[in-house]
Order: structure tokens, then C-alpha cells, then sequence
């Protein structure tokens, strides 16, 4: 099934070590700040443009999906809309799309398990998960979850029963996908405050299940 | 392997490639690794360089460069390239940018 | 009375989409050089069209020449049988992938 090829894409190593004050700026890092100077002084853009992007950057986090799951958890209603149409349901909640993507949001099953996947770059569902871990970026998890997605999911820990049919979303283009996983046992009762803490951003790519330990990000 | 799987496959199309088990890793961004994201998505808002673009300029650095350079590394070096193109700045109005970025940094450490 | 001027409305070429859920499409089997948005491990392919995304829109592909206005046309998201996707896949015959494809890149199967 795997296509022969012997090189890496994708790098592998861990080259971001931390600056320090005392440590002068790496060679990308004064690139990127002079190819941003030049065009603020050109007037192709604004200090405040980035500054603010910033903001809106650091303003997503998986607590929004997270948000929009327990919702969906505990408003039958709210599931539907979020099911029919992620973007808008999820526009209700207050989230934006600054990135003009829609959303498709998949549900996890007994019967069907979803993943999440960009193979050909790194596309994600920032405007309610944030900006994608550094796994879902490398070659590993690009090259092998859309052609062996239960060996993928064995590395994350999660064991996918035969009779459960696993659907593979790779995303190309405009459309981003989010999951909706399913709701544990256990959880009868709870708010939906409390059930937005259980929910991780793992389970909402569909790499592992919601448990009611908090286990990743 | 016959030349022409060379032009029409991009580096980056992997899907279905053999890999290595996936390592779970993640790092917190660096300010200038955010930066350089949030000036993508400014670059795009004004499609001045929109995303496509941008997806297409890291291809264009071919598949040695996209393996040895780390994520935000490739988007900062296809947005120069972008902009020589487009006219946004010269090659050289970068590098003396860059020289004086250096010098700014080093007078901030001496002082 | 006539009929409704509401059933005589003439859309624009290619303002409709081509395919529509549930009808069967082949990826074709193209090699462009330059840029492409479709991966070449489903050219070929068959599957079936899941939903037609609306609106139609600029194709991506023409986005990355920074076209950023022209012809617009569908985005379709389609399923695939692993197994029909990959000769040795190891799961369950009823696992699928799922993708978004610009019309232009299918043709009915």
C-alpha cells in the first residue's frame, strides 16, 4: 500500500531551542522581521494588522472546540445545527472563521471513528482548535493516517474494534473537519462546563477517545 | 525512476508514503514563529500573498530545502521569494533590511 | 394564470453543480506539473459524491497563480473504500476516506 520513497519530506528534528534574552536571533528570525519591516514601511501592511492577528491568534485554543462538544453533548438541538452546518452553529457560539473555511463537524460513533488529516500540508481547524502540535504537521502522521489509519491510532494508544468502521477526512481545500467524539459513560449529570474540561484537542482531531482523565492537550 | 515523477509529484503530496511511527511532538511557538503566522494570515486577508500562494512557494523550495528547514522556516523564506516576485521588495532591499535588523539586535545587547 | 416565473429561472453555465450526492466519480488520472491540490494516491480512484459543497468556488489550484477572482465552480466531498484506495489496506472493508475534490478533477464513473 505505501508508495516507495526513501526521502524525508518532513523534518524530523528538534531545532527549536528556546532564545534566551542573552541569545542574538537566528538568521529566519531576522528575516522574518525585516521581510515584516519592509512591507509596513512600503505601506503594504500595518504594525497594528500583525499585532491584532496576534491577538486573534492567541484567542483560539482547543477550549473553543471544546465549548461547541459539550454544547453539543448536552443541546440535542445545538448537535443537529453544529452536525448540518459546523461553521454557522459554531458562529453562534461566537466563534469566527477569520480564515473564510468552512467546517464540517464529524460524529463519533459506536459504529463509525473519524480522523483528521492534512496530507498535502497543514491544514486545521484554527479558528476552534488554535494552531495544529507539531505531529499533525510531520511526515509520519501525513504519510500513514490515510493509508493505514489503525496502525496510526495503535501510536496513540487507541484501539479501534474491526466492527467499527474508521473514516479518514483529508483536508485540501476549503473545508476543515472537526470531531465530535463521543460523550464517555460516566459523565450523566455533569455540566456542560465540566464536560468541556474532559474534552481535548487529541480527541477532537479523533487520535484518541475523551476519558474522564484529562490525558493531552 | 524515471525524470518526469520528479516534475509532477510534488515534494510535499506524502500520502500513503512509508513513515515512521508518529512521535507526539509539540512545542510552545517562539514570538517570531507567531509572527510569521499571523503575517501569513494578514498576507492573505490582503491577498497580497494568499494562502495557495504560500503553499506553493514552499514547493517551490523543492524537497531537499522542505526537509532540512523546520515549518515557519520554509513560510518565511516563500514569502520573500513571493514578494521579489510580486514586486514587493527587492532581493537587495531584503538583505540590507537584514543587516540592519542584525545591527539593531547587536547595539540592544551591547547597550 | 401562467406558471411561476420562479420555475423558469435559467442559472448561468456552470453556476450548477455537475455531480450530485450519491452519484459514483473517478479522479482522473492527470499529472500536472507545477501546483495541484489533488494527491496523487487517489488519482484514478473511484468513490461516490457524499455532498456538493456550496457555494461554488474560485479553484484553488488557480489560487496558487494569485488568481484570486474568476470562474467558480463545486467542491464536492467524496468517499472512497480503503480498500479500493489501497491494494494491501489492513482494516475493515468498510473503512473510508473522505476528501474535497474540484470538479474539474472528476468525471462520472
Amino acid at each position: 500500500m505505501a508508495q516507495d520513497h526513501a526521502h524525508d519530506h518532513d523534518h524530523d528534528h528538534d531545532d527549536h531551542t528556546p532564545i534566551t534574552a542573552e541569545a542574538a536571533p537566528g538568521y529566519y528570525e531576522v528575516m522574518e522581521t525585516a521581510v515584516r519591516e519592509i512591507l509596513i514601511e512600503k505601506g503594504y501592511l500595518t504594525a497594528n494588522d500583525i499585532r491584532h492577528q496576534i491577538e486573534v491568534l492567541d484567542s483560539r485554543t482547543p477550549a473553543l472546540g471544546a465549548a461547541a462538544v459539550a454544547r453539543a453533548w448536552t443541546d440535542p438541538a445545538f448537535k443537529a445545527r453544529l452536525l448540518e452546518n459546523g461553521r454557522t452553529a459554531c458562529e453562534e457560539l461566537g466563534i469566527s472563521f477569520y480564515d473564510d473555511t468552512q467546517l464540517i463537524v464529524l460524529e463519533n460513533t459506536a459504529e463509525v471513528h473519524n480522523l483528521i488529516v492534512c496530507t498535502l500540508c497543514s491544514c486545521y481547524p484554527r479558528p476552534v482548535l488554535g494552531l495544529p502540535p507539531d505531529w499533525y504537521k510531520l511526515k509520519p502522521y501525513r504519510a500513514r493516517a490515510v493509508s493505514e489509519p489503525r496502525k496510526v491510532l495503535a501510536e496513540f494508544g487507541t484501539i479501534i474494534p474491526d466492527d467499527v468502521e474508521i473514516r479518514v477526512s483529508d483536508s485540501t481545500a476549503v473545508i476543515r473537519y472537526l470531531v465530535l467524539p463521543r460523550r464517555p459513560e460516566g459523565t450523566e449529570g455533569w455540566s456542560e462546563a465540566q464536560l468541556a474540561s474532559i474534552v481535548t484537542r487529541d480527541a477532537m482531531i479523533g487520535v484518541i477517545p475523551v476519558t474522564l482523565e484529562k490525558e493531552a492537550a | 525512476m524515471p525524470t518526469q515523477d520528479f516534475v509532477s509529484r510534488l515534494p510535499n503530496d506524502i500520502g500513503g508514503f512509508e513513515a515512521g511511527s508518529v512521535m507526539r511532538v509539540e512545542h510552545a511557538l517562539e514570538p517570531w514563529e507567531k509572527r510569521c503566522h499571523a503575517l501569513a494570515d494578514v498576507l492573505d486577508f490582503k491577498k497580497l500573498i494568499n494562502t495557495e500562494e504560500k503553499r506553493k512557494g514552499v514547493e517551490a523550495l523543492g524537497e531537499t530545502l522542505i526537509g532540512k528547514l523546520p515549518y515557519y522556516e520554509r513560510w518565511i523564506v516563500a514569502f520573500a521569494n513571493i514578494s521579489f516576485t510580486k514586486g514587493f521588495f527587492t532581493p537587495t532591499e531584503l538583505a540590507e533590511k537584514m543587516a540592519e535588523v542584525d545591527a539593531r539586535f547587536a547595539e540592544q545587547q551591547a547597550g | 394564470m401562467n406558471a411561476s416565473p420562479l420555475a423558469s429561472v435559467v442559472p448561468a453555465l456552470k453556476e450548477l453543480p455537475a455531480f450530485s450526492e450519491g452519484q459514483r466519480v473517478r479522479v482522473l488520472e492527470r499529472a500536472p506539473i507545477g501546483h495541484y491540490r489533488v494527491p496523487i494516491y487517489l488519482r484514478r480512484h473511484v468513490g461516490t459524491v457524499e455532498r456538493v459543497i456550496e457555494p461554488a468556488m474560485i479553484d484553488n489550484e488557480e489560487e496558487g497563480y494569485g488568481r484570486n477572482a474568476g470562474n467558480r465552480l463545486h467542491y464536492y466531498r467524496v468517499s472512497f473504500r480503503m480498500t479500493e484506495v489501497w491494494t494491501r489496506y489492513d482494516g475493515s472493508p468498510r473503512d473510508e476516506l473522505h476528501i474535497e475534490i474540484f470538479e474539474t478533477w472528476l468525471e462520472q464513473a
